[in-house]
């Protein structure tokens, strides 16, 4: 019988340093692992734990995920260890992923803060590659100071496609920033979509996600139609385990993207 | 076809069993019964538990913790000792399918759980009494086994009758024809009197702890109330109940070296410690108690009825024996339908 709580084998085969507390780990798996974007993964260091990260990169790359991570805890901060060449296990892919068929046709506004900019990566570059396939994409970034913007060097380039925008904004002033200054919801404000019509898919802190769910049903967008990265700490992802749930969902299976309408049903889901 | 056994052939057909399986049966420690393995001299007649045994069966299935993989994977693994487990009551059968729902009847599989399901035949048995705390009733469910063992006993004149309920089950008979004899169709009349008098029992000991709606809603629509802190004012978050539950089965995927290589464990955990659900930045979803106590009743009674249509409690009471906070589900249950004032309602916060 398969086990699913045996990772496959993988190869670090470059780490990219994005900010000073986030790291890119490009991952050369075993065998490869077809994901959609959304889905996540268990990333395992041998006798010492795993965490679950929703890779960064493109699924149409199964072979070769890269996964984002910010140091946050016990785990994390052993990843930030590891240099080319080492071996880890990687687990997955667990979840729905996002809510494609929700997307496609309408205006897409992409809501990210911090390190949750980073599976959005994913879900950019499957709409980059899907020309048409959503009418607009606007991304609205934030992050606490300027060192902290991660993928920098890439927005340029997002910006650069017909039919999407890029805005960053930091939370407060910073010496050398001529840029927006603001929490992320600031960019929200009388945002420049068809609000009745549009989606908006979110990540990043949750106290964020709370704010920016409020804010974007504010302007006038549909709770169904604002899908935000409800990330709890999934640890099995086959819902056996018992510490995601939302309610009577865990987000190991059933998300752990849901729609604001889904997350207001629970009581105190948001803190 | 229901047969007969006397206790002596039925420790004689467990002393055989011990020869190729590992055989766990009630065990006398000073005043009660314990399950443990019998050893293969093992020494006179096997007791008879009248009703559940402390020891949930997850103890033996899914055990406190459990090697869930090695890394690197290692070919060869030898199968697990085939298992027999007498003892078994209706309330643990009812918890071996809530199990059975969340570890092998979906698209992931715990291969531990289905193997040791797999190579276990349940020995299981009518209840002939019950504890205070039993509360099957409260559920809706009966006092003896009607599913998912292999043998079912019931005490009768001169031993126990023997119903099958599996081929393998069938088979067992088969193999020790000699040790079993045909029923008298009386006793079996005489089973069903029993059966329906000790159900009658379970529930006129709870007949003080009146409820009429399903759990599902007594306990939704508490979603918002303070009636949590009320239920949770003497839990002192000891774990005790999680524990001994025989349907609670969070566990910690922990990750320890062995050597060169490394083991993956899978610990119990317990949905009531405050760092259950604590994510890496240090967020805890559940920071209070009383949340953590409205989740344990929300998940045992609505969110696995939802999710796999059975509910995850099955009226054993081990829960109510194990507390030191002298906090009683059945108590609880009760005021969660009754309590019901709308002025009590929180102001919601999000």
């Amino acid at each position: 019988m398969r086990n699913d709580f045996l990772p496959m084998p993988a190869l670090v085969e470059d780490v990219i340093v994005e900010t000073p507390t986030i790291r890119t780990f490009v991952l050369q798996l075993a065998e490869p692992m077809p994901f959609r974007a959304g889905q996540f993964v268990q990333l395992f260091l041998p006798g010492v734990g795993e965490a679950p990260f929703t890779p960064s990169s493109s699924p149409s790359e199964p072979g070769r995920i890269e996964v984002t991570v910010l140091a946050a805890g016990r785990v994390t901060a052993a990843l930030h260890e590891l240099a080319a060449g080492a071996e880890v296990g990687v687990r997955g892919p667990f979840g729905r992923g996002y809510p494609l068929h929700e997307l496609e046709g309408h205006e897409v506004v992409v809501v990210g803060g911090g390190v949750g900019l980073a599976p959005l990566r994913s879900l950019l570059y499957t709409l980059f590659e899907r020309p048409g396939f959503a009418r607009r994409v606007s991304i609205k970034y934030g992050a606490r100071a300027p060192q902290e913007l991660c993928f920098r060097s890439q927005y340029a380039d997002w910006a650069a496609r017909p039919d999407v925008d890029v805005t960053t904004t930091i939370d407060r002033p910073s010496a050398g920033w001529n840029g927006r200054v603001g929490l992320v919801t600031t960019l929200l404000d009388g945002v420049d979509v068809d609000v009745r019509d549009a989606c908006a898919v979110s990540c990043g802190p949750e106290i964020m996600l709370k704010f920016v769910a409020r804010k974007l049903v504010d302007v006038g967008f549909r709770a169904e139609h604002v899908f935000l990265s409800m990330n709890r700490n999934m640890s099995c992802g086959m819902g056996i385990c018992g510490r995601c749930n939302v309610g009577s969902r865990y987000l190991c299976k059933d998300g752990p993207d849901l729609s604001y309408a889904e997350v207001q049903a629970v009581p105190y889901a948001l803190g | 076809m229901v047969r007969g056994i006397t206790p002596a052939a039925l420790a004689e057909l467990a002393r055989t069993l011990t020869a190729t399986h590992d055989v766990f049966a009630p065990r006398r420690c000073g005043d009660r019964l314990v399950l443990d393995r019998l050893a293969s001299a093992g020494a006179g007649e096997l007791p008879w538990n009248a009703y559940r045994l402390p020891e949930p069966l997850k103890a033996i299935w899914f055990q406190p913790g459990r090697i869930l993989a090695r890394w690197p994977r290692r070919d060869g693994e030898t199968a697990p000792r085939p298992r027999v487990l007498f003892g078994a009551k209706a309330c643990d059968l009812k918890a071996v399918a809530c199990l059975d729902r969340v570890l092998r009847d979906h698209e992931f599989k715990d291969p531990g759980w289905c193997a040791a399901r797999e190579s276990t035949l349940v020995v299981a048995g009518d209840c002939t009494d019950c504890a205070e705390s039993c509360f099957c009733s409260m559920l809706g469910d009966l006092p003896y086994p009607t599913g998912l063992f292999d043998l079912c006993l019931s005490p009768a004149e001169g031993g126990y009758l023997v119903e099958t309920g599996s081929e393998r089950g069938e088979r067992l008979v088969a193999d020790h024809a000699g040790l079993f004899s045909d029923a008298a169709p009386e006793s079996v009349e005489r089973r069903a009197d029993a059966r329906a008098e000790l159900a009658a029992r379970v529930r006129r000991q709870n007949e003080r702890f009146p409820v009429r709606d399903p759990f599902e809603k007594s306990v939704s629509k508490h979603d918002r109330t303070r009636i949590w802190a009320e239920l949770a004012a003497t839990c002192v978050e000891c774990n005790a109940c999680n524990m001994v539950c025989p349907t609670c089965h969070c566990f910690l995927l922990h990750d320890v070296r062995a050597g060169d290589a490394a083991l993956r464990l899978g610990l119990w955990d317990s949905c009531f410690s405050a760092g259950h659900a604590r994510m890496a930045g240090g967020l805890t979803p559940r920071l209070q108690l009383t949340e953590r106590f409205r989740n344990h009743y929300q998940h045992k009674f609505v969110a696995f009825p939802r999710n796999w249509g059975i509910t995850a409690c099955s009226g054993c009471g081990r829960c109510i024996e194990a507390c030191m906070g002298r906090i009683d589900k059945r108590e609880c249950l009760h005021k969660l339908e009754t309590r019901w004032i709308p002025s009590e309602v929180a102001q919601e916060i999000d």
